[in-house]
């Protein structure tokens, strides 16, 4: 739990520290921006890979729920002052793991199994959140982020049956999976200190990688599949 | 788009066709380069729904994509525009609900069959950008969701409707 004393309205916001505001700042722009290249990059694309009707529509509302997430922080950071060109995706190199190529169903089905995992962490580190506007985002946007990555591990149940599409996943998973842990930013970053100071987020980068190192071999080991060696986190 | 907010969604699946339903689905089929006189099946439950929506249909879906692609050529539309969020998160609502009078809590089917709204809603505000009329298919596939239904698409020779 937070020991910095709740933020409770956009109003108080404005009343706490220059640095207070630029890291919140950081952290909404940076969801609201992760939000939208998911959306145009991978869930758009997937629909017209999905095999069968309802694959398809299934992945139309998963698109259209990552959209709504990036209104939700979008609408937030108008609010607390980001400025427009911050938010716009030609001004910000995306992270890592959205340059991935996605060109196959499978693909995508590891993706929203091990991608939107990595983002439920980040969620999950902002649901007791000082500033309360943006905890109230997070505890709104969880039930469908947990969705979108339930989606996809339940897809790879279904593909893992067959030899051929097994094979696909597994090689899916040694493509995306390397670059994944980088999500969580750098071990000992002053960045993540100072969200933990004001209480914005509660774990250390290096603590969050660990996690979901964890988590997605607990989630691949299901399938009886393996993840590949990665180097030392950094 | 207010009114489309307030549209029938989902409210109809499983009843028996009526003519004006039955002339859509004809007219719909023509337009899209199918017979339409192919036979319609009327779908009675959310179970058989699915277990129809997990064939392949990829004719029809093509034949759908092929004047997707072609409407979007000239129309773009804000996917993240909050109206039309507002009608995609009210289409979730409006599946849930008709899925909990019957008794089917698969939130996977009921984001679906959200998704085949959305998805229809989108082909429709496209044909509408571009000028089409009242006999584009995809006006007339979103007439009948906007009357209650769930088409469900083209299966080998059958026109599938919930």
């Amino acid at each position: 739990m937070s020991a910095y004393p709740p933020v409770k309205t956009v109003e108080e916001f404005f009343k706490q520290p220059a640095e207070y505001q630029e890291a919140v700042r950081k952290i909404v722009r940076s969801h609201a921006l992760n939000e939208l290249y998911g959306a145009q990059v991978f869930d758009e694309p997937a629909i017209a890979l999905a095999p069968t009707p309802y694959a398809k529509w299934l992945t139309c509302r998963v698109a259209m729920e990552e959209y709504h997430h990036h209104v939700r922080f979008k609408e937030l950071a108008d609010q607390i002052g980001v400025k427009p060109e911050a938010m716009d995706t030609r001004n910000k190199r995306p992270l890592n793991i959205f340059e991935f190529p996605l060109k196959t169903w499978e693909e995508f089905c590891v993706i929203k199994m091990l991608g939107d995992l990595a983002e439920i962490l980040q969620v999950e580190d902002l649901l007791h959140c000082s500033f309360v506007p943006l905890r109230n985002i997070a505890r709104t946007t969880m039930p469908e982020e947990k969705f979108h990555a339930q989606f996809g591990a339940d897809f790879c149940v279904d593909l893992v049956e067959a030899p051929e599409t097994r094979a696909r996943v597994q090689d899916a998973i040694n493509r995306f999976y390397p670059e994944a842990p980088k999500f969580f930013g750098a071990s000992g970053s002053k960045n993540n200190e100072l969200y933990r100071k004001y209480g914005i987020k509660l774990r250390k980068n290096e603590e969050m990688r660990a996690d979901f190192i964890a988590r997605a071999q607990d989630i691949v080991g299901k399938l009886e599949l393996k993840l590949p060696e990665i180097a030392a986190a950094a | 788009m207010s009114a489309d907010v307030h549209a029938a969604w989902f409210s109809a699946l499983g009843e028996p066709l009526g003519p004006a339903e039955e002339a859509d689905i004809a007219a719909y089929l023509a337009a899209l380069g199918f017979t339409p006189r192919l036979p319609t099946l009327v779908v009675a439950s959310w179970p058989q729904a699915a277990g129809l929506a997990r064939q392949p249909a990829e004719r029809w879906w093509s034949a759908e994509e092929a004047e997707r692609a072609r409407l979007e050529r000239a129309v773009r539309l804000d996917p993240a525009d909050r109206e039309w969020l507002a009608l995609a998160d009210a289409l979730h609502g409006a599946a849930a609900v008709a899925a909990a009078r019957s008794g089917c809590a698969d939130q996977g089917l009921i984001r679906a069959a959200a998704g085949a709204a959305t998805y229809a809603a989108h082909q429709y505000r496209l044909a509408r950008g571009a000028g089409a009329g009242a006999d584009h298919p995809f006006v007339r596939k979103y007439a009948l969701f906007a009357g209650g239904r769930w088409p469900l698409g083209v299966y080998g020779e059958r026109f599938a409707i919930f």
